[in-house]
């Protein structure tokens, strides 16, 4: 019987089954709170933990879905030139607003990393974790950092960041659709851009362009960054 | 067939880009060189959105999923996790707001000034 939960069918099935239970429950509910991934990951856990499944043995199926990742993040590439146009009419801001927002972002999670004396393996992990999940994870696995690790805190950012996203738009008046979608997207990736697009449809298109770019411009600074 | 295709071409070029990445002198994340790639071929016309379209549609509106079997992976680190999770927790909260603000603020003053030197130009 052990045996077969090695079979790679189980793992894929299993992440399938548990992530249409998260979608169901999230459409049902409509709380931020209730996202299907994080529903989903507690799911698996459980199972995992109550039949003594081994991690290695979820993972032969879960690595299928896995390499899906690295096509997924070249897929954005047809996002950002489906929206090509806006990009063109607004790149100074694009521009500005994803640098900033990236240095932002690595230096706050830089330095409260060394308030708290965090170690170097889990500040490598964190510190890319305001982009979107397959980019972080090659960052931080490049500077020694614990993938896993990177994985929750970047699934924390973007349920944080599409919960109060709502709030800081109301807090610091952001009037300007442009900017409310760029800020989301640039602090929250792609859980905060199905937040972004429910509010509206250029606050969703800027924010899936920031994914893309904060994506490339964290990159291009953590290859500087030696920490 | 179509799909078919369309997953030949996509995973082929994450094939090139690993390639690429292993090339050049420098660490740089594969899965980028093949967002970058792709955005190349698109604009220069070399291929056109038909060719990938449904395959890009899939992989773009199923994203979280790929995250998942990552994610259970957790459940391996419980210590450092344990020993982590109040800063970790911290951590997120602060910088998501910051990083929000900064880019929210930053974006408003650039079109801010934008449409000042529209008006005096």
């Amino acid at each position: 019987m052990a045996d077969l939960f090695a079979s790679p069918f189980f793992g894929v099935a299993l992440s399938i089954l548990a992530f249409w239970i998260g979608v169901k429950i999230q459409k049902k509910t409509r709380l931020a709170v209730c996202n299907p991934l994080l529903i989903a990951s507690i799911l698996v856990i459980c199972i995992l933990l109550v039949f003594r499944i081994p991690y290695a043995d979820y993972n032969r199926g879960g690595e299928l879905i896995t390499l899906f990742l690295s096509p997924a993040t070249a897929a954005l590439a047809v996002s950002i030139y489906n929206k090509i146009r806006l990009l063109r009419k607004n790149w100074l801001p694009v521009l500005v607003g994803c640098t900033i927002g990236s240095l932002v972002s690595m230096g706050s999670v830089l330095l409260m990393c060394r308030i708290f004396g965090l170690d170097e393996a889990a500040t490598a992990s964190l510190l890319p974790k305001s982009v979107t999940t397959s980019i972080a994870v090659s960052v931080a696995e490049a500077h020694g950092g614990i993938p896993s690790f990177t994985v929750v805190a970047v699934c924390i950012t973007g349920i944080l960041g599409s919960i109060i996203s709502p709030f800081l738009i109301r807090l610091l008046r952001v009037k300007n659709p442009v900017a409310a979608g760029l800020a989301i997207g640039a602090s929250s990736h792609a859980v905060g851009t199905s937040k972004a697009l429910e509010i509206g449809e250029t606050e969703g298109a800027m924010s899936g362009l920031a994914i893309g770019v904060c994506g490339l411009i964290t990159v291009l600074f953590s290859m500087f960054l030696s920490y | 067939m179509k799909i078919f295709y369309q997953i030949g071409i996509i995973f082929g070029l994450c094939w090139v880009s690993e390639v690429v990445a292993s090339l050049l002198p420098f660490s740089f994340p594969a899965s980028v060189i093949a967002m970058l790639l792709l955005l190349l071929l698109l604009l220069t016309g070399l291929l056109k959105l038909e060719h990938i379209r449904e395959k890009a549609d899939f992989l773009l509106a199923n994203m979280a999923i790929f995250f998942l079997p990552s994610l259970v992976g957790i459940m391996e680190y419980t210590d450092i996790l344990q020993q982590y999770l109040l800063p970790l927790l911290l951590i997120c909260a602060v910088s998501t707001v910051l990083t929000f603000a900064a880019t929210a603020l930053s974006v408003r003053a650039t079109l801010h000034l934008l449409e000042r030197r529209k008006h005096h130009g």
